[in-house]
């Protein structure tokens, strides 16, 4: 009997010795792998970890610490608390600032594995628990509602001796499915104020909390709020909005069409017509283009050569009296431009009025040889004009000024005006006076002729249409006072004052020797010729430079009773470009402007020398100021 | 009249945070706003060290079963009942020790950055850089505020660096991992503290 029940139970325990039919293997537990521990409040921790396959056979677990200096082992005590698969260390196993050397080990019938161990120090494995008691309320401000969202620390977390410092975050997102979390950092603040709500819509909100050194929490449970209606007065105001808009749109509407004759003025100025003499619109409008055309054929177009002489400036004398008071004759024009006498006006006759031109200045060898040319600067003048016409405008243009051109041009007196230079800055600094004349200024050109000349004197040449004149300047020294002044004398409707706001009025001196070329500077109101003395070779750009040490005839000091022009004489000791301070030395040379008498300046009146005259830089247009004939 | 009698509080051995604690004096700093203050850079310069060690791999700072750090012999609160009871001067006197135990480390520290691999170099020493001025900042503060809790709070206990003449790369590592520790230490401390003082703002406690 006992036999039998013995071999029973051996058979019954034979299965488990031997391996099955199936293949079944057994083997070694698996590694127990993701090791995990973590801190809820920074006093007891858990750990966690994944089994690996069992083998086929019944595993167990277990946990194996070892704390930092000490090599005593030690085993996990509690495998329920924290679930399944996990170890968890109360508040006095828990040490921090030490760290736990941990390791799981997994045993089975046939043998154990152990997993990878895992080194922690506790305080750095700290993960709260999430944030409780998460309220909603709506509450308005000023009838615009907000949400107002507050929650509590999590329970375990002992926030209030300073153990831990917790730092939250909250999301809020609408109900939509479309919609986004919107994450806000709230600090160490249990509260949070949300703006800018949709009316009537449905938000859910979420917090979560991450101590200062350690890591984020899981979000909370989600709270639900409803955010009331309050459309209503948001639309109010766009509709006022709109109908205020509406109205100033009606109003300007209204505005415009009253005046918009006005602005049609404004924006789109009237083109000039064509003002071509003889040239009738209305003939054009009718079609009929022969008659158009013939009534171009202006009987005096082209003119003649007869005409030429008429036109024909021959000579001006100038002539320095010893002691010469200005004659100032105030022009009526008092833009400064000078009518030419004899010259077709023409409202838009371009560059050829105040802006282009030098005032030639010639100089002679002697006084005789120009009264012989004279004769013949007629002729010459006439085929001359036109070509150094252009060089003339040429060189004005750096010089000339827009502000006196316009003038001329809007002004029906002034046609040709003597080359208008205005070097705004050099003069500036020089002379505070000089600065209300700005607009206006003429260039005399004072560059030196050709060497070989002997004799010193300025020409002011007056050309045909351009009407040029010379002006004979006498200026043998180079300092001021006493000279002889050479005086030129002109007929004309409009006079050119001198300008002597710099000096007192010593006399319009013109030095006798030297022949300068003088830039009509400028014309000031007062119809002052303000004559500056060009240096040699210096470019034109410059507006009219000063170079060196040199007579500056730049100042029109008035015109005498004889029609002469009183020079302003000016020495000028050139430091620098800018000409600080050639305002000092500066006497007033004056220059008279004879008309047809060819009085010698002497040396002597001022023919007209051929190439050399129109050739040269810097002339002093001053052609429309003096009738020539008287 | 010196200073020094009007303000015996205020040691004159450092001028800088001699100064300090003239101005904080003079001013009345209140003693809240002086440890909020040095909370927030003991935060930030634990954080610095915990960004350093991450940024090298955590590999590289196997904390050891035996962390022998220089200041393992000053002993501090092990649990968080412990840490309740310790006063608050012998708390700023830890804050203080340590502190003070690391200035010769993060010198050496610095000036040891080329042992590392050369992608770790400029971190390092960036890293080291502000750790250091922070440091700095740290301890003038506890300077002034210890003056102001009695004789206790001026205890300081030496914790001399040996300093070898090379540093290899695992001795940088085991002087980070230990500095990170004694860095959030000095940060704990002074955070109970903050909560400590009376009148703490409700929401930051």
């Amino acid at each position: 009997m006992m036999t039998k029940v013995g071999e029973v139970l051996l058979l019954l325990l034979l299965p488990a010795f031997v391996p099955h039919t199936d293949g079944t293997h057994y083997s070694l537990p698996g590694k127990p792998t993701e090791l995990k521990c973590r801190s809820p409040e920074k006093e007891t921790f858990t750990c966690w970890w994944k089994p690996g396959s069992d083998g086929g056979l019944p595993t167990t677990y277990a946990l194996y610490y070892r704390k930092e200096g000490s090599d005593v082992v030690h085993e996990c005590r509690d495998y329920h608390t924290a679930g399944k698969n996990s170890c968890f260390f109360n508040k006095n196993n828990t040490l921090i600032w030490v760290s736990y050397n941990i390791t799981v080990v997994a045993t089975n019938a046939l043998g154990k594995t152990y997993s990878d161990p895992l080194d922690i120090d506790v305080v750095y494995i700290v993960q709260p628990h999430p944030p409780e008691k998460l309220e909603v309320t709506v509450m308005k401000d000023q009838g615009w509602p907000f949400l107002r969202v507050s929650w509590e620390p999590p329970r375990k977390a002992d926030t209030r001796s300073g153990w831990i410092t917790l730092i939250y975050e909250l999301r809020v997102k609408l109900e939509d499915e479309e919609s986004e979390w919107e994450n806000h950092a709230a600090g160490q603040q249990k509260m949070f104020n949300i703006f800018s709500l949709r009316s009537g819509g449905t938000y859910l909100i979420q917090v979560r909390c991450k101590p200062d050194h350690g890591f984020w929490s899981e979000w909370s449970s989600t709270s639900y709020v409803k955010v009331p209606e309050y459309l209503h007065r948001e639309k109010s105001v766009w509709i006022l909005v709109l109908v205020f808009s509406a109205f100033i749109l009606l109003l300007l509407t209204w505005l415009i069409h009253m005046n918009s004759h006005s602005l049609k003025h404004c924006m789109l100025p009237p083109v000039p017509g064509p003002k071509i003499k003889g040239f009738d619109k209305q003939l054009l409008k009718s079609g009929k283009s022969d008659e158009v055309f013939s009534a171009l054929v202006v009987s005096d177009f082209p003119p003649t050569t007869s005409n030429y002489e008429d036109l024909l400036v021959e000579y001006l004398e100038v002539y320095m009296p010893e002691q010469q008071e200005l004659m100032v004759d105030k022009g009526k024009d008092h833009d400064g431009c000078l009518k030419s006498i004899g010259l077709a006006s023409d409202s838009d006759s371009g560059r050829g009025s105040c802006d282009s031109d030098n005032l030639l200045m010639d100089k002679s060898g002697a006084p005789k040889e120009e009264q012989q040319q004279q004769n013949q600067e007629g002729d010459q003048i006439g085929k001359e004009t036109q070509g150094p016409k252009e060089a003339w405008e040429k060189e004005a243009m750096p010089c000339a000024n827009e502000d006196v051109v316009s003038p001329d041009a809007s002004s029906e007196k002034v046609k040709t005006w003597p080359s208008v230079f205005s070097p705004v800055t050099p003069y500036s600094p020089l002379d505070p006076h000089n600065s209300l004349e700005m607009h206006k200024q003429h260039c005399l050109s004072n560059t030196q002729f050709p060497p070989g000349s002997p004799s010193s004197d300025h020409y002011i040449k007056e050309a045909l249409q351009s009407s040029y004149w010379e002006v004979c300047f006498n200026n043998n020294q180079p300092y001021p006072q006493t000279e002889v002044h050479p005086q030129l004398q002109a007929h004309s409707d409009r006079n050119i004052s001198a300008v002597n706001d710099r000096n007192a009025p010593t006399g319009l001196l013109l030095p006798t020797r030297m022949t300068e070329y003088v830039e009509v500077q400028r014309v000031n109101e007062e119809n002052k010729v303000l004559l500056h003395p060009i240096p040699s070779g210096h470019s034109r750009e410059k507006a009219c430079p000063w170079v060196g040490q040199r007579d500056d005839y730049s100042k029109v000091k008035g015109v005498d009773s004889d029609n002469g022009l009183l020079l302003q004489r000016e020495v000028v000791e050139e430091e620098s470009m800018e000409m600080a301070g050639a305002a000092e030395s500066c006497y007033t040379s004056s220059i008279a402007f004879t008309t047809p008498k060819p009085t010698a300046c002497s040396p002597v009146a001022l023919p007209v020398q051929d190439e050399r005259v129109l050739a040269v830089s810097g002339y002093v247009d001053t052609a429309t100021v003096f009738s020539v004939h008287t | 009249m010196q200073l020094e009698t009007i303000l015996p509080v205020c040691s004159p051995a450092h001028k800088q945070s001699f100064v300090l604690c003239v101005v904080a004096m003079c001013r009345a700093v209140p003693i809240n706003d002086l440890i909020y203050r040095a909370s927030q850079q003991s935060d930030k310069l634990h954080a610095l060290s915990t960004m350093l060690t991450q940024e090298l791999g955590s590999e590289a700072f196997p904390i050891d079963r035996v962390l022998a750090c220089h200041t393992s012999s000053l002993q501090t609160p092990t649990d968080k009942e412990q840490a309740l009871q310790v006063s608050e001067s012998d708390l700023l006197s830890l804050a203080r020790s340590l502190l003070q135990a690391w200035s010769d480390p993060l010198e050496v520290l610095s000036s040891s950055t080329n042992v590392l691999p050369y992608s770790a170099q400029s971190t390092l020493s960036k890293t080291i850089q502000k750790m250091q001025e922070h440091s700095k900042d740290l301890k003038d503060g506890l300077d002034i505020l210890s003056s102001k809790m009695g004789p206790a709070a001026q205890t300081i206990t030496s914790l001399p660096f040996i300093q070898t003449n090379e540093i290899g790369q695992d001795k940088i590592t085991k002087l980070l991992s230990c500095f990170r520790r004694d860095s959030h230490k000095i940060d704990s401390f002074l955070k109970v503290l903050r909560c400590r003082a009376a009148n703490m703002q409700p929401q930051v406690c």
